[in-house]
């Protein structure tokens, strides 16, 4: 499914965060990728959804060379078969609920009417029933992040990518949404890369990665000292 | 094809979201563009229907000749017209005595006016120009022939106050005849005030008989015109100098009479459109800074880059297309309600008489259109190509905000602008209009602007450092830290004003420069004590010597000098020159004139050319240089004159010529004067001296001005013909305010989380405001100063490339400083305030809820 | 490009009949015999001179004052009204009838004689021409006017010598009349040479129109006239020769108030006579006054009191244009001598009402003296259609 070949990159100022970096995901699984803080976690999202691109390696979706591709394709691609959840939310402030969950149902051609009973279905889901008209302000930040999961989960994508999608919320409230992220995955049949520092959230996988300057190892070949600090 | 309208929808919903929260911005933003293209689209009707209106009133004064033949003087020896009659090639020839014929001056608002007057032979004219028939009483048939007839056009019966029946007083020299109104005219142009009457009585009554004004020629059916003219033109040569015209020499001449001044009020109007582009360009730029985030999202979850380009591009135009189309209704109601009320003259004193009507004309209005929403687009495609070319990661986190601006940042464009600028500046006009001159000012105006937030970084950084230093509180710094270091979001607020306030500036400078020698100038021209005429204007006026003597010879009157004034055609395209005959100190003629100091020495004039001395337009149009020796239409054969000298004329855009009148009378024959300057013997007032004046048995006719009296009347005639412009003036301020209220609003949006913070670490409301306000007037002093400089270099660009080149003058520069400062002053204090008010409704907002909002 | 000259030309045309919708009843106002169709032309001359500061003062026709040649064939500016009208039977080389009219009008106005401008239009200048063709079924004709002035148009005096632009007629020394007429469809060109001395009417000239006695004008007539020339119509010349009558009348007030219209015809007797017959009718159709002369080929000249002239309708013709029903053939008696007028053509009206604004029969006729062929002439009638009202 997702296949990390000898990745490197360095940031523009010569920091070097990843190298040599390989990695292969199979299709259906859902993996959490922990680590200090600096290490890459993000940069390794940014790389994987085709928003930046590697110095050295390749990374293949389904067999595709994403860093091949132009940045029209890359988002053709990443509207298609990627779906994200950030720490931040990040909804649409003036577009109603079931608007912004079918965002990407839209961009990838959907009718609208047809989009929108789909949103509707999507924030049942995620336990929105009956909100669809309302706007982010009348939500609370755990429910902003049961809408951010529709709306990475809506469009049936290959790969969800979320990156500390509980940071800002409380440990109840992330719970619920690691339970309700983790079983969305796994009922549209996606693979997904969890980013966290939190131990509790990781555990929501299948596996536990930890990524160091030498590459992602699963938990437990490498000192989790510094894990435990955070979660 | 789904994708489109899925894309559509979304596009819907984005752009309708973000109008819904920010309602303000948009509004001014559709405001400004509505403006500018109303004040562009008004000025352009108006002006078109007036000029439409004139040309169609003067050709209906030519019926349906197919030539005209004119002397170069006002009128010529009836001579002419036997033998133009009986001329093979020609069917019908229609004489033709046109006067102007002053009014006596009893009511106030008919005192300079005068009456158009056709003598015609109806014989002649039914065929030629049947409107322009009188309709006597049912049972005064033969009033058509009368002698003391004449018919009037509704028009002009309206404006008299009089009817059928009444009688008509007109004033002939020193005399005042009496006509009998003996009917209206078969049709007449709406607003067209001319009389009718019967060119033997017309002759007859007002002092000209033998003479024609034109005769209008009407073909043998199969005569190719232009032969006809070219061969009449040889065989008239004969005769002395004669001119052979057709309708297209009579077009241009009209259209030239009015063109600089149409082009260049069409230019002002531009110049509101301009302002609002730079309002477009800040609203939209803002807009999508602070959107910044949502389209990183929306990248993120697939919007390609196109099509996040066409989003922005899509919401500029829906800004564009509504105030555009605002725009085309507010100027068509505008122009319709300034012609209904005002008739079509704007000032300009261009188009008299005419009552025009204003005309939907597609093909302009699309033009206009597509001018607005041109704009828009221009204002909207430098934040959209930032935005779309903004890579997704970074622009997600916050704090990225200026970084958006950092290409606005390179200097280089600006400097280009500037420099290139200069050279057009520098390059001849175009079809006698200053293309280049405009030019220069777009250029200047653009790259002023675009130097912008490099010199605020570098001037505010400064104002940091000093203040740092010295340790002042902690608002202003944060205020002066904001403009330092993000100059171009602060730049971006102040391109409106900047552009409006510069052109306010030029434009003073300009009007101001022009009115300051204006003044000088009469005050040259308006040596004698006591000014003397029959009528302010008109072809009727005039004394004759007798009059003159009588004129000289009254007690108390030390010294009466004589002009007499007529007009000469030198080329059929354009309009008429002022020929002024008038006593001139040869030994210095800068006593008499106000000479521009381009003169060749009096011991160079040879005996045998009479001197004459031309106006600038004359230099421009027809190359009379000092030296040039020359023949004029004044008498037959055309006699030689050397031109001695150049002076400067305010008053008459279109060419003068002075002579002494000594020279005059010797050579044209013509004894009769029509102004007269008196100077009074030491201890006459001007009051005793015009009493014993009335008491000549001409008194009572003679109209008296003083200097003063003429001086003020003149300026506040200038001042009039420049009310527009200031009209002009004042809205592009208003657009520039709307312009910082807008981006202001939008940025203190914006910085609703940064004013979360600061009151969270208790910084008092108060403060806040204080500091948004400091640092409104900060940047509108900035503003107010960069505006200045380039403005006065504009304005450079107008007195001294753009007048001369539109109307042949050239003027001093001189600084309106009150005005500026006032015009200054006010700018700063409504911009504090605005600022202020626009920051009011965030920081009143829910301190809480800013900080934990994304966005 | 067709359709738009087309359009021009309906244009120009509807000007024309606009324009002189006024004009029209100016040049009424000079027409001899049309003048009594606007019985109230008289009073507008009459309310003009009321409002004028400096009235011309008109001459009178006074009995007793003797015509005097060759100055009186010349023009007499100091009477209101003067004409010089010509009409005659032309034939063509392939013996093709045809019938012309060519009149001059000179009409004073009340403008002020004070004025010494070359336009001041005190004497207009009218005048008319109409060419007759029986194969072509219909009349046609023109019509000019102008003030006297500038060498363009004058009517001088001492000697027969009128001039309209292009239109002109000159007497020259030896009697003979040239005249030539460049009119829109056609052109006349004609020299017209007397055989006989002129032919003073009524008393010695002095002719009467109405019963009040200064309701007269002078009037002479040039009857028997040779014509020689020739006619241009669709640019081709025809030469033409024929015989003509020209009648030279001027007058300041000749019309009775009741006169509602007139007949009048001159007839060039084959055997070398003329003879002039007119009467003038009242608003009822009745007479009003009436004359006739006649003058054998040896110049004994017969003079009709009204009483003893009659004229009686034999055939009327209604107009299609105008529904005026004329008396195309008419009988007159004069004393015991009956006269039967035969038209050379029923349509011979003018109707004018668009351009000059008047509308009369003026047409050539052929004449039976008791029932014998005896001549050709020419037969006005005049005040048919009620005027218009404008």
């Amino acid at each position: 499914m997702l296949e990390l070949r000898n990745i490197g990159k360095a940031y523009s100022n010569g920091r070097r965060v990843l190298a040599d970096l390989s990695y292969t995901l199979e299709a259906g699984e859902y993996v959490a990728v922990m680590g200090e803080s600096g290490v890459g976690k993000s940069t390794l999202l940014n790389l994987i959804a085709g928003l930046d691109a590697p110095d050295t390696g390749e990374i293949l979706i389904n067999g595709v060379v994403m860093s091949s591709l132009d940045d029209d394709a890359a988002t053709r691609r990443r509207r298609k078969e990627l779906g994200f959840v950030f720490q931040a939310f990040h909804i649409l402030p003036h577009l109603t609920l079931r608007q912004n969950v079918s965002l990407p149902l839209l961009l990838n051609g959907v009718q609208v009417e047809g989009a929108i009973e789909a949103a509707e279905k999507m924030l049942d889901a995620v336990g929105l029933n009956g909100r669809g008209a309302h706007f982010p302000r009348q939500l609370s930040g755990g429910e902003l992040q049961r809408v951010a999961i529709g709306r990475a989960l809506i469009h049936h994508p290959k790969l969800i990518l979320a990156d500390e999608p509980t940071g800002n919320l409380d440990p109840d409230t992330a719970r619920d949404i690691l339970m309700l992220m983790r079983t969305e995955i796994k009922v549209n049949g996606a693979s997904g890369i969890l980013v966290t520092h939190s131990r509790m959230a990781a555990a929501t996988a299948d596996r536990i990665l930890v990524l160091t300057k030498d590459g992602l190892h699963p938990l437990g070949a490498v000192n989790s000292a510094a894990l435990h600090q955070s979660g | 094809m789904t994708t489109r309208t899925h894309g559509g929808t979304l596009s819907r919903w984005l752009f309708l979201g973000e109008w819904r929260a920010h309602r303000i911005q948009a509004g001014t933003a559709i405001v400004a563009i509505a403006l500018g293209v109303a004040l562009g689209f008004a000025i352009h009707l108006i002006n078109t229907a007036a000029f439409n209106e004139f040309s169609a009133a003067a050709r209906s004064l030519s019926g349906q000749a197919d030539l005209q033949v004119r002397g170069p003087q006002p009128t010529f020896d009836e001579s002419l017209y036997p033998m133009l009659a009986q001329h093979t090639n020609v069917e019908l020839a229609n004489p033709v005595l046109e006067l102007d014929v002053a009014l006596p001056g009893n009511s106030g608002e008919r005192k300079n006016s005068t009456l158009k007057i056709l003598g015609l032979d109806i014989f002649r004219a039914s065929d030629m120009a049947p409107d322009l028939i009188g309709i006597p009483a049912e049972d005064k048939l033969l009033d058509i022939l009368a002698d003391d007839a004449i018919f009037l056009s509704p028009a002009a019966m309206e404006w008299l106050g009089v009817k059928q029946g009444d009688p008509l007083q007109l004033r002939v020299g020193t005399q005042t005849i009496t006509l009998r109104i003996a009917g209206g005219l078969r049709r007449a142009r709406a607003g067209q005030r001319i009389g009718i009457m019967d060119i033997g009585a017309a002759q007859w009554h007002f002092h000209h008989l033998g003479q024609l004004s034109r005769i209008e020629l009407k073909l043998v059916p199969g005569i190719d015109r232009a032969v006809f003219t070219a061969a009449l033109g040889q065989e008239l040569e004969l005769r002395g100098q004669y001119l052979v015209t057709d309708t297209a020499d009579q077009e241009a001449r009209i259209a030239n009479m009015s063109r600089a001044y149409r082009v260049n009020l069409n230019m002002l109007a531009m110049v509101a459109l301009f302002t609002g582009a730079f309002l477009v360009f800040s609203t939209q730029a803002l807009s999508v800074v602070r959107r910044r985030h949502q389209f990183a999202l929306l990248r993120v979850l697939g919007l390609t880059r196109r099509q996040l380009l066409k989003q922005i591009l899509f919401e500029g135009a829906a800004l564009g297309s509504i105030g555009s189309l605002a725009g085309l209704v507010l100027g068509y109601l505008i122009a319709a309600t300034a012609l209904y009320y005002f008739g079509g003259d704007l000032g300009g004193g261009f188009f008299p008489g005419v009552r025009p009507s204003v005309h939907f004309d597609p093909s302009t209005t699309i033009v206009f259109f597509i001018l607005g929403l041109g704009i828009t687009l221009l204002g909207s495609a430098a934040p959209a190509l930032e935005a779309a070319s903004a890579t997704p990661a970074p622009a997600l986190k916050s704090g990225s905000e200026d970084a958006a601006f950092s290409k606005l940042a390179t200097p280089w464009p600006a400097v280009v602008c500037l420099g290139a600028g200069g050279m057009l500046s520098q390059l001849p006009p175009v079809f006698d209009l200053p293309v280049f001159g405009y030019l220069a000012v777009a250029l200047l105006l653009i790259g002023g602007i675009a130097l912008m937030p490099r010199l605020s970084a570098l001037v505010f950084s400064a104002i940091l450092d000093a203040v740092t230093r010295r340790g002042h509180g902690a608002m202003p710094t944060l205020a002066l830290a904001r403009l330092a270091n993000a100059p171009n979001q602060a730049s971006v607020a102040l391109g409106g004003v900047l552009a409006s306030f510069t052109l306010v500036v030029a434009m003073a400078i300009m009007v101001a420069s022009f009115r300051v020698s204006v003044d000088e100038w009469l005050k040259h021209i308006l040596p004698a004590d006591l000014y003397v005429r029959t009528a302010a204007s008109g072809d009727t006026r005039g004394l004759r010597p007798d009059e003159t003597k009588a004129l000289a010879a009254t007690p108390g009157i030390a010294r009466a000098d004589f002009f007499r004034s007529s007009q000469l055609v030198l080329d059929p395209s354009r309009p008429n020159v002022a020929l002024i005959a008038r006593p001139i100190d040869m030994a210095d003629p800068g006593n008499t004139l106000p000479m521009t100091g381009d003169a060749i020495d009096a011991d160079l004039l040879r005996e045998d050319a009479t001197p004459i001395w031309v106006s600038e337009a004359m230099v421009d149009l027809y190359a009379y240089t000092p030296g040039r020796r020359v023949t004029l239409p004044v008498a037959i054969p055309p006699p030689d004159f050397v031109v001695a000298g150049v002076w400067r004329d305010y008053g008459r855009q279109f060419g003068a010529i002075q002579m002494r009148l000594a020279d005059y009378q010797a050579l044209s024959g013509d004894q009769k004067v029509n102004d007269a300057a008196l100077w009074l013997e030491a201890g006459v007032t001007p009051e005793e001296a015009i009493a014993s004046l009335k008491r000549l048995p001409f008194g009572e006719a003679l109209e008296f001005s003083e200097p003063a009296q003429i001086r003020a009347l003149s300026l506040s005639i200038f001042d009039r013909s420049f009310a527009v412009t200031y009209l002009l003036e004042g809205v592009a301020i208003i657009i520039g305010l709307l312009g910082v209220a807008a981006s202001f609003s939008a940025q203190a949006l914006a910085r609703g989380k940064e004013f979360g913070m600061l009151r969270h670490i208790g910084v008092t409301r108060r403060q806040i405001l204080g500091m948004l306000a400091a640092e409104g007037g900060l940047l509108t002093t900035l503003g107010i100063v960069l505006g200045f400089a380039l403005g006065w270099c504009i304005s450079l660009i107008l007195v001294f490339v753009v007048n001369p080149q539109s109307f042949h003058w050239t003027m001093r520069l001189s600084l309106p400083w009150s005005a500026l400062l006032s015009v200054a002053a006010a700018l700063l204090l409504s911009a504090a305030l605005t600022a202020l008010a626009s920051g009011r409704h965030t920081v009143s907002s829910d301190v809480i809820r800013s900080v934990r909002e994304d966005w | 490009m067709q359709l738009f000259t087309r359009d021009r030309t309906h244009t120009s045309h509807a000007h024309t009949a606009h324009t002189s919708c006024s004009l029209a009843r100016l040049r009424i106002a000079a027409f001899k015999r049309i003048a009594i169709s606007s019985s109230g032309f008289l009073a507008i001359c009459f309310v003009a001179t009321c409002v004028l500061a400096a009235p011309p003062q008109f001459s009178q026709v006074i009995k007793g004052k003797p015509i005097t040649f060759p100055r009186d064939f010349g023009a007499h500016p100091d009477f209101r009204t003067e004409w010089w009208y010509v009409t005659g039977w032309l034939e063509t080389p392939d013996n093709k009838p045809l019938g012309f009219q060519i009149t001059f009008f000179r009409s004073a106005t009340e403008h002020d004689r004070d004025n010494p401008s070359r336009f001041a239009p005190s004497q207009l200048i009218i005048a008319h021409a109409a060419l007759t063709d029986p194969a072509a079924g219909k009349l046609l004709h023109d019509q000019k006017s102008a003030r006297s002035g500038l060498g363009l148009a004058y009517a001088k005096e001492g000697n027969t010598d009128v001039k309209l632009d292009g239109w002109r007629m000159l007497r020259e020394e030896d009697g003979r009349y040239q005249t030539s007429i460049n009119a829109n469809d056609f052109t006349l060109r004609f020299s017209l040479t007397p055989t006989q001395k002129p032919m003073l009417q009524g008393e010695d000239g002095f002719s009467r129109k109405g019963p009040r006695p200064e309701q007269a004008s002078y009037y002479y007539s040039q009857p028997q006239l040779k014509v020689s020339g020739s006619v241009i119509r669709n640019n081709k010349e025809t030469a033409v020769s024929g015989i003509a009558w020209l009648d030279h009348e001027w007058s300041t007030e000749i019309l009775d108030p009741d006169a509602d219209g007139w007949d009048w015809i001159g007839i060039n007797l084959d055997d070398g006579s003329a003879l002039v017959a007119f009467q003038i009718r009242g608003r009822d159709g009745t007479k009003v006054w009436a004359y006739a002369g006649l003058r054998d080929a040896h110049g004994r000249f017969t003079q009709f009191t009204p009483e003893q002239v009659k004229f009686e309708p034999q055939r009327m013709w209604r107009s299609p244009r105008t529904d005026a029903e004329y008396p195309v053939a008419m009988r007159i008696q004069t004393g015991s001598t009956v006269w039967v007028l035969t038209p050379l053509l029923d349509d011979q009206e003018l109707d004018s009402r668009h351009s000059i604004g008047a509308v009369y029969w003026e047409g050539a006729v052929t004449v039976t003296r008791d029932g014998k062929p005896a001549g050709r002439g020419y037969f006005e009638m005049t005040g048919y259609v009620k005027p218009l009202r404008l």
